[in-house]
C-alpha cells in the first residue's frame, strides 16, 4: 500500500525540458557519453535482479506443480484455476468489493476536503494536513487499525460510551473495515488531488463567471470536467491501494470479510493444506493482473490531467 | 471585409456602447492600497487605456468593473446604473485575461460558445454565433482546435471572441498582449482596435506598455498609487502632460536644472526665462532655495555647435532618423537631446555645444536628490 | 455577501467533519491507552512508561530503525544518480526509469512476498553448497534480514521516485550544473556541493516518507517471519492491548511531527514566490 503522490508532489513535468543550449560549450559541460549512462545502471540492475527474481518465481510457481508433487515440477493450469474458484474466488470478490466501495467513498469525500485544504488561507493548516496525509497514506495499516479498535472495537471507547454493540455495530464487518480503510484512503486522495486542484487556474473560474456561470455551473462545466481525469486516476489508485492492503485486516483479528491478501498470507504460512503454496502464488498473479489493469487505466488518465493542469 | 461587417450586424444590434463611471473607488488589500479614490468616466464606444506602473491599481480597477473585486467604498456605474453590488456572472462585461484563460478541455469553438451555453441558447444557434465570432477574430480554420494546439496569439484571439460572445456593453482587456512576442503583439494590437471600432463597444484596456496605450487608445488614463493622474488623448498626454509623473512615465523627459524666476510663474533655465505651465511646485516649502528641474522632451532641446559653449556632448546613441545625444552641462547635470542624424557630423562626441529651449511654457518639478547636479 | 458567508460556513463544516473523523480515533486511542473510557480500568500512564521495559520493544524498534536507515540509503543511492543522469545526460531513458520505478505498484506487497518466499524456499535446494546459498542465508540473517531492505526498497521506489522527481523538476538542474561546471567545479564536487544541497528538501521528504513506510510495514516482515516494530505491536496486542495502542499512536504522531518539521524547514529555505 505504497502511495505515489506526496506532499511535495506537483507537476513532475520538467520546465526546462529540451532546453539544451545547442552550442558547443553546452556539450562539453555534459559528462562523457558512457559515464552518462552509468548513473541509471544500479537502479536497473537492482530492479531486474530483485524484482525480476521475485516476480519470475511467482509466475513460474503459479503455472507449475510443487516440487513435492508426484512427478515433480511440470506445467499446469490447476493453480490458476483453483485460485479463481471456491473460497479463493469469494475472497477475490470480497477484496474487489471492499476496495471498490471504500475507494468510491474516499474519492467523493476527498474532493471537498482537498479543495478546502488547497484553497485555505492558513498555510500552517495546509502543511499540517499534507504532512499528516503523507503519514496516514504511507504508514501502513497496523497502527490505524489499532486506533479504530480502541475507538470502535468491541471494547472501544465510543462503543462503550454509546452502547453501540447493542445497536448491532461491529467494526469487524464490511462497513467497519471500510471505515478503517477510509482512514488511509482519504489522505491518499487528498495527496493525489492536491496538484490537480493547484493546477486549476483562477482565470478559469473568473472567465466562467465573466461568461455568466455561477459557482455551481463553474463546477459543473469547468472544474469537474477538468478534474475528472485526476478523480478517475485517483479512484483507480485508491482501489489498487485498498486491494493490496493486508496489514489492516490482519490487525483486526476476527474480521469476517474474506480478502484475497489474507488468503495468500494464510496459504504461505501453511495455515491451510500443504501444497497450497503454489495456489498462493497463483493468487498473487491474480492480484498482479488486477493491479496491472488498474495501472493501465490510471496512466493515460494521469497524462491527460498533467496536460490540462500542469 | 465589408461583408464581414454587415454579417456582424446581428451580433451587436445596439452598436452604441455603454458609459462607464468609477466614482471614488477605494480598495485596500491588507496594508497595500490598490485604489485610493479613483474617479474616471469612459464615454460610449471609447477605448480607454489604463496605463501605469505595476501596483498602481489599474488591474484592480478593471477587476472591480468585472465584479471580481469589491470596492471598500465608492461605486461603479454602467449607463448611470450602479452595479457595485451585482455579482460577476450577472454583469454585462466581457473580459480578456492576460493569458491561459481558455478552458483547456474545450475546443476553440466551445470556448467561445461557453457563455452562450450558460445563458441557455440552443446548440445550433450558439454554434452559428460562435463560428461567426471565431471568423471575426480571424481563426475560422481553428474552431476544432484545443487551446494547447493554439499559439499564444491565437489563444488570445479566441479569448477575445469568447469575451464578445455575449454581446457585452463593455469590453475589458487585462494586459492581453503582455505574454506575446513583439511581432504578434503588433498585429493583434491593430486587430483588437479594428474589432473594437467595428462593434463600437466601450473598452477598457489595462497595460503597462505606454507605446501600446498611446497607439491604440482614444484616451489614455495614467494611474499612480491608486489614483488617476491624467486622462487625455495620446497626443495631448504627450504634448501637455499634467504632472511630472505623467511626463516621465509617458515618453522620455530631460531634466534640466533651473531657478524659479523673479515673479511667480516663470523659471530661469539655460540662460533665459520661460513661463511655467501649471504651478511651480515646492518653492515655498523647499526653504526658498528653489531647487527645481525643468522637464522637456529630448526633441525640444536644441543643440548648436558653439566653441564657446559651456556644455559638452558626452555620448551619442543612434535611433534611426534621429540620434540621442547626452550633453553634460557646466554644472554637471546630464541632459538628453534628440537631433536629426544627419546633423551628427557637426556634433561629434566631445564637442562643446550650447543648448536652447523654444519659448514655450515648460513643466517644472522639484529637483530630484539623485539629479546629480553639483551646484 | 450572503453567498460568501455561506461558502465560509461550508468550508468550516467540511473542516470540522474531517477533523472529527481523523482526530476522534486518535483521541480515543490515547484515551484507551491511558485507561480512560473503558470500564474497570484505572487511569494511568503505565502503557507509556512501561514501553521501554516491555519485552521485545527495544529489539524490534532497533531492528526497524536499522532497516529504515538501510532502506533510505539504498533508495537514495539508486534513485539520485539515476534521476540526475536522466535529466542531464540521457533524457531518452526517462520513460524507462519511470516505468521501472512504477513497476512495484503493479505487484502488491503480499504478492511480492509470495514471490520472495518462493525464491527463499527454492534457492537453497538448488544451490546448496554454493556461494549463492551463503548469500541467501546472509539475506535472511535474523539480526539484520537484508531481504527486508530489498523488499522495502522496491516498495518505496514509486513514492520516492515521485518525490525526488518533483524536487528535481522544481530546480533548473541543467542550469545549476552548467553554472557550476563553468566555474570549473569537477563533476563530483558539482554533484555533492551544488546539486544535492538544492535537493535537500526533496531528499529529506523522501527519507521521512520511506521511514514512515518502514515503520508501519507489516505484511512482508510478518509473512517472512521477522519481528520489526509493526509486527511486534500486533504480537503484544493480545496481552497488552493498551500498550499496543499507545505505541501505535506514538508512532503515527512522531512520524507526523518529523514530516511536518521537514516540510516547514523546506519552505523556509525555498520561499515560494507569491505572484
Amino acid at each position: 500500500m505504497s502511495a505515489i503522490p506526496t506532499a511535495a508532489g506537483g507537476s513532475s513535468r520538467p520546465r526546462s525540458a529540451g532546453r539544451s543550449a545547442g552550442l558547443g560549450p553546452a556539450r562539453r559541460l555534459r559528462p562523457p557519453r558512457l559515464t552518462g549512462w552509468l548513473g541509471v545502471v544500479p537502479l536497473l540492475a537492482f530492479t531486474v535482479v530483485v524484482f525480476g527474481l521475485a516476480f519470475g518465481t511467482m509466475v513460474f510457481g503459479a503455472f507449475t506443480t510443487p516440487e513435492t508433487a508426484p512427478g515433480g515440477v511440470h506445467l499446469t493450469g490447476a493453480n490458476m484455476s483453483a485460485s479463481v474458484h471456491g473460497a479463493y474466488l469469494t475472497s477475490l470478490i470480497g477484496s474487489v468489493k471492499l476496495s471498490a466501495v471504500s475507494a468510491l467513498i474516499a474519492t467523493v469525500v476527498g474532493l471537498p476536503i482537498a479543495h478546502v485544504i488547497v484553497t485555505s488561507r492558513f498555510r500552517a493548516l495546509r502543511r499540517a494536513v499534507l504532512a499528516g496525509s503523507g503519514v496516514l497514506a504511507n504508514f501502513g495499516g497496523v497502527p490505524l487499525a489499532f486506533a479504530f479498535v480502541a475507538t470502535l472495537g468491541n471494547a472501544g471507547v465510543l462503543t462503550h460510551r454509546f452502547h453501540l454493540l447493542s445497536h448491532g455495530w461491529s467494526l469487524y464487518g464490511f462497513w467497519g473495515l471500510t471505515l478503517v480503510y477510509l482512514y488511509f484512503l482519504i489522505p491518499l486522495m487528498v495527496l493525489t488531488l492536491t496538484p490537480a486542484l493547484e493546477g486549476l487556474r483562477r482565470q478559469w473560474c473568473e472567465a466562467a463567471r465573466n461568461n455568466g456561470a455561477n459557482t455551481f455551473r463553474y463546477w459543473a462545466h469547468v472544474a469537474l470536467p477538468l478534474l475528472t481525469p485526476s478523480l478517475l486516476g485517483g479512484y483507480v489508485l485508491l482501489f489498487g491501494s485498498a486491494f493490496s492492503a493486508y496489514a489492516t485486516a490482519a490487525a483486526m483479528v476476527g474480521s469476517s470479510v474474506p480478502l484475497v491478501t489474507m488468503q495468500i498470507a494464510d496459504a504461505l504460512s501453511g495455515n491451510v493444506l500443504v501444497g497450497q503454496g503454489n495456489v498462493a502464488l497463483a493468487l498473487g498473479v491474480d492480484m498482479v493482473v488486477v493491479a496491472g489493469l488498474v495501472m493501465a487505466v490510471q496512466l493515460p488518465l494521469q497524462r491527460r490531467s498533467a496536460r490540462w493542469l500542469a | 471585409m465589408t461583408d464581414l461587417v454587415s454579417d456582424l450586424t446581428p451580433l451587436s444590434p445596439a452598436r452604441t456602447g455603454a458609459t462607464v463611471e468609477f466614482r471614488g473607488l477605494r480598495r485596500a488589500f491588507g496594508a497595500t492600497t490598490a485604489l485610493d479614490g479613483l474617479d474616471l468616466t469612459v464615454e460610449p464606444g471609447e477605448l480607454v487605456a489604463l496605463l501605469g506602473p505595476s501596483g498602481c491599481g489599474k488591474t484592480t480597477a478593471l477587476r472591480t468593473l468585472a465584479g471580481f473585486e469589491r470596492p471598500d467604498s465608492g461605486e461603479v456605474l454602467v449607463d448611470g446604473e450602479d452595479i457595485t453590488g451585482v455579482p460577476a456572472h450577472r454583469r454585462d462585461a466581457g473580459m480578456v485575461f492576460q493569458s491561459y484563460s481558455l478552458f483547456p478541455h474545450l475546443t476553440a469553438l466551445d470556448n467561445v460558445a461557453f457563455g452562450l451555453r450558460m445563458s441557455g441558447i440552443r446548440t445550433a444557434e450558439r454554434r452559428a454565433r460562435a463560428a461567426e465570432l471565431v471568423e471575426l477574430v480571424g481563426l475560422p480554420h481553428h474552431t476544432g482546435h484545443y487551446p494547447h494546439q493554439l499559439s499564444g496569439g491565437q489563444q488570445q484571439r479566441i479569448a477575445l471572441a469568447r469575451a464578445l460572445a455575449l454581446r457585452p456593453r463593455v469590453l475589458l482587456l487585462d494586459e492581453p498582449l503582455s505574454a506575446l512576442d513583439a511581432q504578434v503583439r503588433l498585429t493583434l494590437r491593430e486587430e483588437i482596435r479594428r474589432i473594437q471600432q467595428q462593434l463600437g463597444i466601450t473598452t477598457l484596456f489595462v497595460t503597462h506598455d505606454q507605446e501600446e496605450a498611446l497607439s491604440m487608445a482614444d484616451r489614455v488614463a495614467v494611474m499612480r498609487a491608486g489614483r488617476l493622474e491624467q486622462c487625455a488623448p495620446p497626443a495631448e498626454l504627450y504634448e501637455r502632460p499634467a504632472t511630472a509623473f505623467v511626463a516621465e512615465f509617458v515618453g522620455v523627459m530631460s531634466r534640466i536644472p533651473a531657478r524659479p524666476g523673479a515673479d511667480d510663474g516663470t523659471v530661469h533655465v539655460l540662460g533665459r526665462s520661460l513661463p511655467v505651465s501649471g504651478r511651480l511646485p515646492g518653492t515655498g516649502a523647499a526653504g526658498g532655495t528653489g531647487d527645481v528641474d525643468v522637464l522637456v522632451r529630448p526633441e525640444a532641446v536644441e543643440v548648436t555647435a558653439d566653441e564657446n559653449g559651456t556644455s559638452r556632448i558626452t555620448g551619442a546613441a543612434f535611433l534611426g532618423a534621429t540620434s540621442r545625444l547626452t550633453v553634460r552641462l557646466a554644472n554637471g547635470a546630464e541632459v538628453a537631446a534628440d537631433v536629426p542624424t544627419h546633423a551628427m557630423t557637426r556634433l561629434p562626441v566631445g564637442a562643446a555645444v550650447t543648448l536652447t529651449l523654444a519659448h514655450r511654457p515648460v513643466l517644472v518639478d522639484r529637483r530630484r536628490a539623485s539629479g546629480g547636479a553639483g551646484s | 455577501m450572503a453567498g460568501l458567508s455561506r461558502i465560509r460556513y461550508g468550508r468550516a463544516f467540511v473542516l470540522l467533519l474531517t477533523g472529527a473523523y481523523f482526530l476522534v480515533p486518535l483521541a480515543c486511542a490515547v484515551a484507551f491507552s491511558i485507561g480512560a473510557g473503558t470500564p474497570g480500568r484505572s487511569i494511568g500512564f503505565g502503557a507509556y512508561t512501561g514501553v521501554l521495559g516491555a519485552g521485545g520493544f527495544t529489539d524490534s524498534l532497533t531492528l526497524t530503525l536499522k532497516l529504515a536507515a538501510a532502506t533510505i540509503a539504498l533508495v537514495l543511492a539508486l534513485l539520485v544518480p539515476a534521476l540526475v543522469t536522466v535529466r542531464l545526460a540521457a533524457p531518452r531513458l526517462r520513460t524507462l526509469v519511470e516505468i521501472v520505478c512504477m513497476l512495484p505498484l503493479v505487484v502488491p506487497a503480499v504478492a511480492l512476498v509470495a514471490g520472495i518466499s518462493a525464491v527463499l524456499r527454492w534457492g537453497p535446494d538448488h544451490f546448496a553448497g554454493t556461494p549463492v546459498f551463503q548469500a541467501l542465508a546472509a539475506l535472511q540473517d535474523q539480526n539484520f534480514p537484508f531481504v527486508l531492505v530489498l523488499a522495502y526498497t522496491l516498495m518505496a521506489l514509486p513514492l520516492a521516485y515521485r518525490t525526488l522527481d518533483a524536487g528535481i523538476a522544481a530546480i533548473d538542474l541543467r542550469m545549476l550544473v552548467e553554472a557550476a561546471r563553468a566555474c570549473r567545479a569537477p563533476w563530483p564536487r558539482t554533484l555533492l556541493q551544488v546539486v544535492l544541497p538544492n535537493l535537500r528538501g526533496a531528499l529529506l521528504n523522501t527519507a521521512f516518507l520511506t521511514l514512515a513506510l518502514v515503520l508501519g510495514e507489516y505484511t512482508v516482515a510478518a509473512i517472512l517471519g521477522y519481528q520489526p516494530f509493526a509486527v511486534w505491536i500486533l504480537a503484544i496486542s493480545g496481552s497488552q492491548a493498551q500498550m499496543s495502542v499507545a505505541v501505535s499512536v506514538m508512532g503515527l504522531l512522531v512520524t507526523w511531527v518529523l514530516l511536518l518539521v521537514v516540510a516547514t524547514a523546506g519552505r523556509a529555505h525555498h520561499p515560494k514566490e507569491t505572484s
